[in-house]
């Protein structure tokens, strides 16, 4: 699932050299940056209008980084954390951690059978987890970048990257096999 | 590490919102290309950090920085406004696409132009004291107060760049004559000179609402390495009839100004106006836009307010009206 800055890089270069060229490169970046903010903002509608405003700073600065072809997938998603920062200092809304724990039973106890779908219960596990730990998640798994790419962004070393994501992960599976 | 639970939930965005968006963004393009001249007269802004400043620098005075001393250095302390008539500009670029100067005016003149230092792209700063390290400033300033429904958004810092530029008297004489600029002398011991050019990295703070922007610019002063000379108000004299000034009004102008701390900054005299101000107790040099074109045609209105504090260049503008701008500048902490 890894995306390489390489590949991307070369996309962008052929979006410098055409036009047209920026609804392939758009295509490629929008479902990542998407997916990005459903990890770290929750989904819906919130993801989507982050997701917008990501790609009109980035359309609107575009020019201006036509000669960094290969750092684009990096510039942009700095622009959608940055963007995910202010969302959360606008908005302090983490779910509080309990709520996390009710998922666990996995069925309303009023009604019946009907299960919270997968989702739903992923989204309240994430919405648990302190804000830095949310970011690596939606790094890794939202965006699909490699613990070296992550690296790169946070300012991390890239095993403390892998090991702060290991427990991360084995962390919410337990909660997650428990609910299941 | 058994991750499937977390990879499963990646998502496709829906069509109709990926349809929407691209809509938008077309349309933001579409919009720029209806406000041409929303940027032409506002070079330093974006520009401390390259080309257009570089290109305000040289378009006029690059013609009069020769020294007296073997090595002089040109820092910027104040502002100046010159007013010009846009259609200067247009010859200008012309001439540029006719000729070798890769359409670009600042060749017009300059024999060679070397990158020694080439700034990319800005880079993001996740916050603003992150920011101000990798421009290497200190004690940066931020807005106190900010017009209703704008906040803070991006840091971004422009590198640093540095270009030296060679003068040649044949491409002047060329320019001259193609402006018919007939009785312009061309200084003979500017042939061959070289000015060297360096652009200390910008920290540049952007506040948006809805949409309007408004960007803080900060650097240190650009400092530009002169040769051994001439007669730096000779220089300017030619530096503004370039630019389209009559004899006797770019003869005053050359000889009323400190040229070694003084930028001068172009102003499209149909387009917008400009004035001295004081910010914080320094003087400064605010343009308003007209809200019309150089070329007619309508554009939003903005403002735009230079001005120094010791070694440091600041520059503030963007969609607002005077009264916001200023208020906003005096705020600043």
């Amino acid at each position: 699932m890894a995306i390489e800055d390489a590949g991307i890089g070369r996309s962008w270069a052929r979006a410098a050299a055409n036009e047209d060229d920026w609804d392939a490169l758009y295509a490629e970046q929008l479902p990542r940056i998407y997916n990005f903010f459903r990890y770290r903002v929750g989904h819906g509608a919130v993801a989507e209008d982050l997701t917008s405003l990501t790609f009109e700073k980035a359309w609107t600065a575009r020019r201006r980084y036509r000669r960094d072809l290969g750092r684009f997938s990096t510039w942009l998603l700095a622009i959608a954390r940055n963007v995910a920062v202010d969302h959360w200092r606008r908005h302090r809304e983490h779910a509080p951690l309990d709520a996390a724990a009710h998922v666990d039973a996995g069925e309303r106890p009023d009604e019946g059978a009907e299960r919270r779908s997968d989702e739903e219960r992923l989204g309240l596990l994430l919405a648990a987890l302190p804000d830095r730990e949310r970011e690596l998640i939606a790094l890794k798994y939202g965006a699909g970048l490699t613990n070296r790419a992550i690296a790169r962004q946070t300012g991390l070393g890239e095993s403390n990257v892998g090991t702060l994501l290991h427990r991360i992960v084995q962390a919410l599976r337990a909660r997650w096999t428990e609910g299941a | 590490m058994d991750d499937r639970f977390l990879n499963q939930h990646r998502r496709d965005p829906e069509h109709g919102f990926a349809n929407a968006l691209r809509g938008r963004l077309r349309r933001l393009e579409e919009d720029e290309e209806a406000a041409p001249a929303r940027v032409r007269w506002m070079p330093t802004l974006a520009a401390a950090a390259g080309v257009a400043l570089v290109a305000g620098l040289f378009l006029v005075p690059a013609m009069r920085v020769a020294a007296q001393s073997v090595l002089d250095l040109f820092r910027v302390r104040t502002f100046a406004a010159v007013p010009f008539d846009a259609s200067r500009m247009d010859r200008l670029r012309e001439l540029a696409q006719q000729g070798d100067s890769s359409g670009d005016p600042i060749k017009l003149g300059v024999e060679k132009v070397e990158t020694l230092k080439d700034p990319g792209p800005p880079r993001v700063y996740p916050t603003l004291e992150a920011g101000a390290a990798a421009a290497r400033l200190e004690r940066v300033r931020s807005a106190g107060w900010l017009p209703t429904g704008m906040a803070a958004d991006t840091v971004r810092v422009q590198d640093e760049a540095a270009a030296r530029f060679t003068l040649g008297t044949t491409k002047l004489r060329a320019l001259f004559d193609a402006l018919d600029l007939r009785d312009v002398q061309v200084p003979t011991q500017l042939d061959g000179q070289q000015i060297t050019v360096r652009m200390s990295p910008a920290l540049i703070q952007t506040y948006r609402g809805g949409t309007r922007r408004v960007q803080l610019l900060q650097a240190v002063s650009p400092e530009v390495t002169l040769p051994p000379g001439t007669d730096l108000a000779q220089l300017a004299e030619i530096g503004l009839r370039v630019l389209g000034l009559d004899r006797t009004e770019a003869q005053r102008i050359a000889h009323s100004l400190d040229w070694r701390s003084t930028l001068l900054v172009p102003v499209p005299a149909n387009a917008a106006s400009f004035r001295q101000v004081t910010v914080q107790g320094r003087p400064g040099l605010l343009i308003l836009s007209s809200g019309m074109g150089a070329k007619g045609q309508r554009r939003r209105e903005g403002s735009l307010l230079l001005w120094t504090e010791g070694d440091r260049v600041l520059a503030l503008g963007g969609d607002l009206r005077e009264m916001d701008l200023m208020q906003m500048a005096q705020s600043l902490r």
